[in-house]
Order: C-alpha cells, then sequence, then structure tokens
C-alpha cells in the first residue's frame, strides 16, 4: 500500500476533484463492462483477443481511478465498483447502452458498427482529458493520467482502424456506420461534459475547461472525418439525460444486476 | 546427408516409408510436407476439434465474466477467457493450413461446427450455473486439458506442437487463476465451500469423461492407436485419466472436498486409481449436441456469426 | 475465396528489443495488412515485451519446398572461412612474441572505444 499524503484539501477543490474522479472511474468502468459482454463475439477470432485486451486495459484504469478515490477516503474499491445504485454513478449515459438487442448468454445481436463508433469517439475523448490531466494540479490523478495515456495509442489506433475501414467500404457497411453515428450524436455531450462542477475543475486547475477539451477533441477527429467524408457536427446532444448528473436509463441497471449478482450474495466475504 | 530425395520420384510407398523414418527420427512435419492422407486426416480431426472446443469452451466462462466478484476476478477472468479464444486461434490456423490443400477454410470450420460434423469437446456441452463452477472450470477442466495437452507436446506434426508450446505455457495461468477462485472459496464461508463442493459434484463425471474412453470397446471408436502410432501423442486415454487422478485427488481432498464416488481408491498392488465408470452412452450423447447446453452454445456461437456477417463482406477483398 | 476473401494469411514477426533480432511468432487471418498489424500484438506478445511487428502476407513469402531444402546441405570442409582454419597463427605469433587478435579481442575494441569517447 502506498502512502497517501492526507493533508487537509479545500473542501471545495476535494469535491470537485471527486466528482472528476467518479466521472473516469464510472465511464471506464462500465464501457468495459460492455466490452467484456462482447467477449466470444466479435466478427472474428483474432478481434476478440484484441478487442478483449483494450477491455482488460480499461478496466485496470477504472481501478486506477477508485484506487485514487478510495485514497480520498470514499471507500473500497470494490464496493465502489459494484455496490453502489445507478442514480450515483456519474458514467455517461453513451457508455452504459446496450451493445445492441438480446442478452450476452441468449441471442445477441450486438452492433459491432456501434462498437466501433463508440469506442473510437470516446477513447479519442479520454485522451484529450488523459493529456490535459498530465497537468493536473492533483498530482496523484496526473501520475495516474500519464499511465494509463500509454496504452490510449494502441487503443486510438485500434479502434480508428476499424472506423477507417469501415466507413470506406460503401454499401450497407457505410449505411450501418452512419447509423451508429448519428445514435452516439444524440449523446456525445454526455461523454465531453465534465458534470455539474465543470467551472470549478477548470478554476481549481484539475483538468482544462470542458469547451478547451470539446475543442482539442474536435481537432483531432477533423482530419479523420475529412478523410472518410464525413461531417463534424457543430453540438452535440444529451437525448438520454445528463449521466454526470446520475439520471441514467434502465441499460444501465440491468447491467448493475448482472455485475454485481456473485458480489451482492455476500459483500462482506472474501472472493 | 547423400540420401538426396526428390519426392516427385518416389511411389507412393516410398514416400511413405521415408515419412516414417523421418517422424521415427525424431524429425517435425511440416505443413507443406508430404504426408500420408490418414495423418492429414487424424491431424484435421483432432486439432480442429481442439481448436473449436477453445472456441466454444470460452462460452460457459464467458458466463462468468462481467458478474465475476470483484475487480481483480473480473480481470483475471476476462484474461482467462481472452486466452481460450486465443488458443482456438493458434490451433484452427494450424488446422486451416492442413486444410488447405483440401480447399477448406475457416469459414468450412463454422459451417461444420454448426451442422454438428465438426464436434466439441464433452466438457464445453456441460452447465456452468454459479461462480464455483467458473473456479472449477479453471482448476480443473483446465487440469484435465493440460495433462493431455502436454502428453503432444512432442507432437511429430511441428505446428501443432509449436501451436501447444505456446498454449501449454498459458494453461499454467489458467490453473492458477482457477485454484486462487477455488481456494478463496473453499477457504470462505459456509455458503461458499457448498458452492464449490457442488462445482465439484457437477462436473465429476464430465471430467473422467474428458480423457475419452479406454478403448473402443466402449463406444465403437476410437482414434487414440492412430495418434499413438504417427507420435501425435504418447500415452492413451486411460494413462491420461489416472495421471490427472494422482495429480489432483489429493488437492481436491486436501480442501476437505468429497468426491462423488464412493469406490473411488488407490489400488497400491496394481499402482492404479480405481474408479466408478461414467456412463458412456451419455457421453456419446452429449458429444452429438444432445448435452444439457450442447443447442444453447452452438446457437449463441451461429448468432455472432451472422450478425457479423456484414463486417465481413464489407472488408471481403474479393467483392 | 479462401485467397482473396476477408481471411487472408499474415505472418507476424515481432523484435522483443530495439536491439534484439526479428522473431517469427505465428500466422493470423486477417482482411488487410493493416488490420493484421493491430491484431497481431495482443494474438501473440500479450504477456512480453515488443519493439516493432512486421506483418507479411503469406503469398508474398516464397518459401521453400521439402526438395529445395536439400540445397541447404553442404560438407564440413570449410575450415578456411572461419578462424578456425587460422588457428596455427596462435603458435606463430607467441614465436614473434605478439599475442593473437583473434575474434574476442577484435570485437571488444568497439567498446573501448566508446568508452574513451564517453
Amino acid at each position: 500500500m502506498k502512502m497517501v499524503d492526507v493533508k487537509p484539501m479545500n473542501k471545495d477543490y476535494q469535491s470537485s476533484l471527486i466528482s472528476l474522479l467518479y466521472q473516469l472511474a464510472d465511464d471506464d468502468f462500465i464501457l468495459a463492462y460492455r466490452g467484456s459482454e462482447w467477449l466470444g463475439l466479435a466478427p472474428h477470432i483474432e478481434e476478440d483477443v484484441a478487442f478483449s485486451s483494450i477491455s482488460q486495459d480499461t478496466m485496470g484504469h477504472a481501478a486506477m481511478f477508485y484506487q485514487l478515490l478510495s485514497d480520498l477516503g470514499e471507500g473500497d474499491v470494490d464496493d465502489l465498483a459494484h455496490a453502489r445504485p445507478a442514480k450515483v454513478r456519474k458514467n455517461a449515459i453513451l457508455l452504459e447502452m446496450v451493445n445492441g438487442p438480446g442478452h450476452y448468454l441468449s441471442k445477441p445481436s450486438y452492433d459491432w458498427a456501434f462498437a466501433v463508433v463508440r469506442n473510437y469517439f470516446y477513447v479519442q475523448a479520454k485522451k484529450v482529458r488523459m493529456e490535459s490531466l498530465k497537468n493536473s494540479s492533483y498530482d496523484p490523478l496526473a501520475n495516474a493520467a500519464l499511465k494509463v495515456n500509454m496504452e490510449l495509442y494502441y487503443h486510438l489506433l485500434h479502434w480508428k482502424t476499424w472506423f477507417v475501414q469501415l466507413m470506406q467500404a460503401g454499401g450497407e457497411a457505410r449505411k450501418r456506420m452512419e447509423d451508429a453515428i448519428h445514435r452516439v450524436w444524440d449523446d456525445f455531450a454526455g461523454v465531453l461534459s465534465l458534470g455539474p462542477l465543470g467551472k470549478e475543475l477548470a478554476t481549481f486547475k484539475i483538468i482544462e475547461s470542458e469547451n478547451i477539451l470539446k475543442g482539442k477533441w474536435k481537432q483531432s477527429m477533423k482530419p479523420v472525418f475529412d478523410s472518410v467524408n464525413l461531417l463534424m457536427p457543430e453540438e452535440f446532444g444529451t437525448q438520454s439525460g445528463d449521466g454526470r448528473k446520475g439520471v441514467h436509463i434502465k441499460d444501465l441497471e440491468d447491467a448493475l444486476l448482472t455485475l454485481r449478482e456473485v458480489y451482492q450474495t455476500d459483500p462482506a466475504a472474501s472472493w | 546427408m547423400s540420401d538426396v530425395i526428390f519426392s516427385n520420384q518416389l511411389t507412393e510407398q516410398e514416400k511413405y516409408g521415408h515419412f516414417l523414418k523421418r517422424i521415427e527420427a525424431g524429425e517435425k512435419i511440416e505443413a507443406d510436407d508430404w504426408m500420408p492422407d490418414e495423418y492429414r486426416f487424424t491431424l484435421i480431426k483432432l486439432i480442429s476439434m481442439h481448436g473449436i472446443s477453445e472456441i466454444m469452451g470460452a462460452l460457459p466462462e464467458k458466463e462468468w465474466v462481467p458478474k465475476a466478484p470483484s475487480l481483480k476476478r473480473k480481470l483475471g477472468i476476462m484474461a482467462k477467457v481472452q486466452d481460450e479464444m486465443g488458443h482456438g486461434q493458434l490451433l484452427l490456423r494450424v488446422a486451416e493450413d492442413l486444410m488447405k490443400p483440401l480447399g477448406k477454410t475457416r469459414e468450412d470450420i463454422m459451417e461444420d461446427l454448426f451442422s454438428g460434423r465438426l464436434k466439441f469437446h464433452n466438457v464445453f456441452h456441460m452447465e456452468a450455473p454459479t461462480w464455483g463452477d467458473a473456479g472449477l472450470i479453471g482448476w480443473l477442466v483446465d487440469g484435465a486439458a493440460i495433462i493431455s495437452q502436454t502428453n503432444m507436446l512432442n507432437a511429430s506434426y511441428g505446428p501443432y506442437a509449436r501451436a501447444l508450446k505456446r498454449i501449454c505455457a498459458e494453461e499454467v495461468f489458467h490453473a492458477q487463476h482457477g485454484e486462487a477462485i477455488i481456494m478463496a472459496l473453499a477457504e470462505g464461508t459456509n455458503e461458499q465451500r457448498t458452492m464449490v463442493q457442488e462445482a465439484v459434484n457437477r462436473w465429476w463425471e464430465a471430467l473422467l469423461m474428458f480423457f475419452g474412453p479406454a478403448d473402443a470397446s466402449t463406444t465403437g471408436t476410437s482414434k487414440q492407436d492412430i495418434t499413438i502410432k504417427y507420435r501425435i501423442r504418447t500415452k492413451t486415454n486411460e494413462e491420461l485419466r489416472q495421471d490427472f487422478f494422482s495429480k489432483y485427488i489429493p488437492r481436491v481432498l486436501s480442501l476437505g472436498l468429497t468426491l462423488p464416488d464412493e469406490t473411488m481408491h488407490f489400488d497400491k498392488e496394481k499402482e492404479v486409481w480405481v474408479y466408478k465408470q461414467p456412463d458412456w452412452n451419455r457421453f456419446k450423447e452429449i458429444i452429438k449436441n444432445n448435452g444439457p447446453k450442447s443447442k444453447d452454445r452452438l446457437e449463441l456461437r451461429k448468432t455472432a456469426y451472422i450478425e457479423n456477417q456484414w463486417v465481413r463482406e464489407a472488408l471481403n477483398m474479393a467483392k | 475465396m479462401s485467397s482473396e476473401g476477408f481471411y487472408q494469411e499474415f505472418e507476424v514477426f515481432s523484435k522483443r528489443s530495439d536491439t534484439a533480432p526479428l522473431q517469427y511468432q505465428f500466422s493470423l487471418l486477417a482482411p488487410n495488412s493493416e488490420l493484421a498489424l493491430i491484431m497481431a500484438q495482443e494474438n501473440f506478445m500479450r504477456r512480453e515485451p515488443v519493439s516493432d511487428i512486421w506483418v507479411v502476407k503469406r503469398s508474398d513469402i516464397r518459401k521453400m519446398n521439402c526438395e529445395e531444402k536439400q540445397s541447404l546441405q553442404r560438407l564440413d570442409n570449410k575450415d578456411y572461412r572461419n578462424t578456425k582454419g587460422y588457428g596455427y597463427l596462435k603458435k606463430k605469433w607467441r614465436h614473434y612474441e605478439q599475442g593473437m587478435l583473434d575474434e574476442k579481442e577484435i570485437l571488444s575494441w568497439g567498446e573501448e572505444k566508446k568508452r574513451e569517447n564517453g
């Protein structure tokens, strides 16, 4: 166990820091969970193996962010990941959405186009955040961002390759990709949001402002969009609600029932 | 050294003799080398079944990947099931290269699986209803797999031997991953202990069946003689089963667990484990896709295959 | 379909570190080299360090067949290509009270230079 610096922190500073950490941890955790449902069901075997590594990395990042929360007195990492009810979770709604109709054990009508678009757009947003967090005023977070960032080069390369190839394939693939892109636009503002304490986060120099980060995201994506003839929308939506405020859809409730099924039979037991 | 052989000038009989001499000398046969049809077909059957069993084997454990009870367990089981897919990849590549001269590809392997022509291992037709089963699969099913796979590490077919070397190295992690889950449960609450014991009871017969019948008289066919003749493996089914008992029974008992077979004991004179035979008729039914979860798992694999058809078509260079 | 479909064969090579030689790993199926490249590491090198990866379409590789491999054999009479054929010089130089500049000695010069410069 590493020693944690527990010198008293400005109360407002601490609450905005914690609000950001919950967003980072919950985003990665739920998307890695969705990735774990894909295991064994990807378009071909080699891709299955590659995708699983990304899901593992992502859950590993979630564990690091939960640990930072734990160090700030928020509780045990496994309780943070498994026990918290939907209404206190801060992940973006886009990331909790099911992979497609059906269940991971029965008739999974999973949508690879949605997987590619959601993951690609999210990983780029995460990359922009990590780059910014490298200069965070909260050192433990800056250190974590430096580590997490290392693994994002591969995640980006992987999803970008799929994105570009399926976009350029034309025909049915192009149509499926565009449908997926529209679904993602509808809720992508929820991913780029820093939540109700976004202003404070920037003021305390924990992370740059939402607008700066959004600009950087667009700037990184623009050349790729141009290369596949895709227009960058002016604004993105939060059609399903704002996950940063604890608003969620039924998909998250269902996911929580599954992911804590064993844990909740005895949260105090050692597993 | 001076024995320069141009195989196109030899008769089939001479080629066969030369082939046997090579494997007897411990040489490795490679994909493009001449090999007798019997050898090729035996390997295709063995390795495609082995490969597809890894892919199908990911499914009973997959159920527990999203449900694993802690972050550490979620990561561990994700990595483990990923490896199963990875082993499937390695083995199917080996089988695909052997099938290439017959004009068959991975798509044919999948089609054969769906149609029932290609069988998968009996253990992967079984139910895995609790977290205890997830641990038990890692511990004992992978333990049994290690016993049978290490027996083929020196297989005369080079690509298979090389794939197995990679696989066995990872199986060591699988076994320890399984042991860790079982150990935590065995040292845990009464409910957790019950969970392991019930999993042992549920899986025992399938584990006995894992190594196949002792000889052809039990089920009508057995490939073990051919695989031994061609130096693909060295031990018989029964020898492997006995090895499994020797390695694992003492460990199962040491954790305070019991086996669902009161007759089970070690005969010191004959130096063999004496056990109650599983129902081999049931075994035949299970591998004919009439096991408890056969249809569900095939359906799941097929759904995934069909749902992603558009991806493969989009990136198909031949279109 | 088998040669030009979604499932094309790629051979994967990798380097463990910048100074390591390229090593053959295994083969995989992918629709093109870009996708082959992004699958290579996680399929074959999940648990080891990697510093570079090459993927090569199998159809671009000219392999030897069984007969051609016979051309790799040669007689063990080529000492004149190796230092082994010049071992007698050691004794000769001793006569002139000089040491033999053998492989170990000569290859050590590079290191020494570095040390002098550094």
